[in-house]
């Protein structure tokens, strides 16, 4: 339908199009920034409660350019970097394992649906007293929001892998270690990557969360130190922070690695086309 | 299958001392691995020196649990975590759902909102919190606040997604036979987005859950997290232990025999089964 629609357009028309169409998702940014610059015009909130737009642009500048801004953003991606490998080694290892033993994975199954409703910052209480502040803390955080989600998107994976494709090598003489090499392995990884992105997701809820009250240092220090001055420029300029680099993750990192191997050996989905 | 046959071919009483007999041996199995892991803490607790600070006694956290029972103050705790959770789960519903499907209808909106939905699931809900804090001060409705927000989000997300997903000729089918648009909203749109508004539902309470026990900590106005939070203050493990499994437990009961059981009969009556 849309076909015959778009081929009776001249091209320019639909150039034209093309460009509105790749614009369209700026408008609801460009509307809520209009919005803020409207209200704080007409209002004059005190700059505590909400700060200019441009205020906040300063801040974040002056930040950067004082070399805080890269501290604490280097701060949080190191400890993220270490808790998502940590989570996602120990995790699919450990899926591994679970995952070929029918009987262990059942054993453990309540364990691990137990841990994971508490897995993240519901362990900060008990975890400050052992680990103290700062990066170790996030860091077992991160482990133990990661690892929970990766472990059983990796068991679920290795337990779905249909058993014809292991016989088949099997019958053509492969053994144990060939068997999860050529065909377990492929065959969970779309649901281990799966695992991973959205333990992302969540690894970096918790890292910030920790960073509130657990760190001297990261952007969740950063924007919660900020309140005690009521400096409500660096909070909203941090939250921005966080929303960029999360975005910039999943678009960058996991969503094309988990695009080619899901195409490449997963169930092939691609919602593109149906735009 | 044929067991079971056979089983009420034995008659009715017999039928049901072999179903309950099933349901004891289904719970002893959840329960085994439990009682493993206490036995192996209390090794640990046994062979190992530990101050009252760093580790307790699968006992002493009884003991914990009991007098905070029998005080009513764990009921108290308790029931703030769980009001918050529930008004803001019901208010997200609420006003997310309409919103996903208003969105959702239309292609355009549809597309201009999907990168600023991401971007705000990018920052969570936690992130926004020094702000609310600053806004709304140490009060209930920072908490609510944060609550909504993170549930909101994946649930206006994922209600769009199912709306989207509609073929569109069950939507023509009922327009050219004269349906109003309530109608089509009824009869298409719900349905048909109902599963993914439960998995929209699922992934928010999971990430609602967490923000809640964090904003807690901060806010510490009551609920759950003020509990083992406040606890770290005057060192008491023992309550932390036990603020902890009431937050899994909670959790699991709210997750498997709530929402899980929805997810099931909605993907089973009217979605496709996912993957």
């Amino acid at each position: 339908m849309s076909m015959a629609k778009t081929s009776n357009r001249s091209s320019a028309r639909r150039a034209l199009d093309q460009v509105a169409w790749r614009l369209l998702p700026l408008v609801p940014f460009a509307l809520v920034l209009a919005a803020w610059i409207a209200y704080w015009t007409i209002m004059r909130p005190p700059p505590a409660t909400l700060p200019a737009v441009p205020d906040v642009v300063a801040v974040l500048w002056e930040l950067a350019a004082k070399g805080e801004l890269a501290t604490h953003v280097a701060a949080s991606l190191w400890r993220l970097l270490l808790g998502v490998l940590l989570g996602a080694t120990s995790g699919v290892i450990l899926g591994f394992i679970v995952g070929l033993n029918r009987s262990v994975s059942e054993f453990i199954s309540p364990l691990v649906v137990f841990f994971n409703a508490i897995s993240g910052i519901v362990w900060l209480p008990l975890v400050i007293g052992w680990l103290g502040i700062g990066t170790a803390l996030a860091v077992f955080l991160i482990w133990n929001t990661v690892f929970f989600i990766v472990f059983q998107n990796t068991v679920l994976g290795v337990q779905l892998v249909p058993q014809i494709y292991e016989q088949g090598v099997q019958a053509l003489g492969g053994g144990r270690w060939e068997t999860i090499r050529s065909v377990i392995l492929p065959g969970a990884l779309p649901y281990i990557l799966t695992g991973l992105r959205s333990g992302l997701g969540f690894g970096w809820r918790a890292l910030i969360a920790a960073e509130l009250v657990g760190a001297t240092t990261g952007l969740g220090q950063m924007i919660f130190g900020a309140t005690e001055y009521h400096r409500s420029d660096i909070i909203i300029g941090g939250c921005l922070i966080i929303g960029v680099i999360a975005i910039a993750m999943d678009r960058w990192l996991l969503l094309p690695i988990e695009q080619r191997t899901i195409e490449r050996w997963g169930l092939v989905f691609d919602a593109r086309k149906e735009e | 299958m044929s067991a079971s046959a056979a089983r009420s071919a034995q008659g009715l009483g017999d039928h049901r001392k072999g179903l309950a007999a099933g349901r004891l041996l289904r719970d002893l199995k959840i329960l085994l691995p439990f009682a493993v892991l206490v036995a192996v803490w209390w090794a640990i607790y046994l062979s190992v020196d530990f101050s009252p600070q760093v580790l307790v006694s699968p006992l002493a956290v009884w003991h914990a649990f009991a007098h905070l029972v029998s005080h009513g103050v764990m009921a108290e705790y308790a029931n703030t975590s769980l009001r918050m959770i529930g008004l803001a789960a019901l208010l997200s519903l609420l006003v997310g759902v309409p919103m996903g499907f208003a969105v959702g209808i239309n292609r355009y909106a549809a597309h201009a909102l999907e990168g600023f939905l991401r971007f705000l699931q990018g920052i969570s809900g936690i992130a926004w919190l020094p702000l609310a804090i600053i806004w709304f001060g140490f009060t209930h409705t920072t908490t609510l606040v944060i609550v909504i927000y993170t549930l909101i989000v994946p649930i206006v997300f994922n209600t769009m997604i199912g709306v989207r997903a509609i073929p569109e000729a069950y939507t023509l089918a009922l327009r050219s036979l004269g349906a109003s648009r309530l109608r089509l909203v009824k009869d298409v749109y719900l349905p048909g987005a109902l599963p993914s508004i439960v998995v929209g539902l699922r992934l928010g309470m999971g990430y609602g859950w967490r923000a809640l026990i964090a904003a807690e900590m901060l806010v510490r106005k009551g609920g759950l997290g003020d509990l083992i939070f406040g606890a770290r203050t005057f060192g008491q493990i023992d309550r932390i232990i036990t603020g902890m499994i009431v937050i899994g437990c909670l959790y699991v009961v709210v997750d498997r025999l709530i929402i899980q059981p929805i997810e099931n009969l909605t993907i089973a009556r009217w979605g496709v089964l996912r993957q």
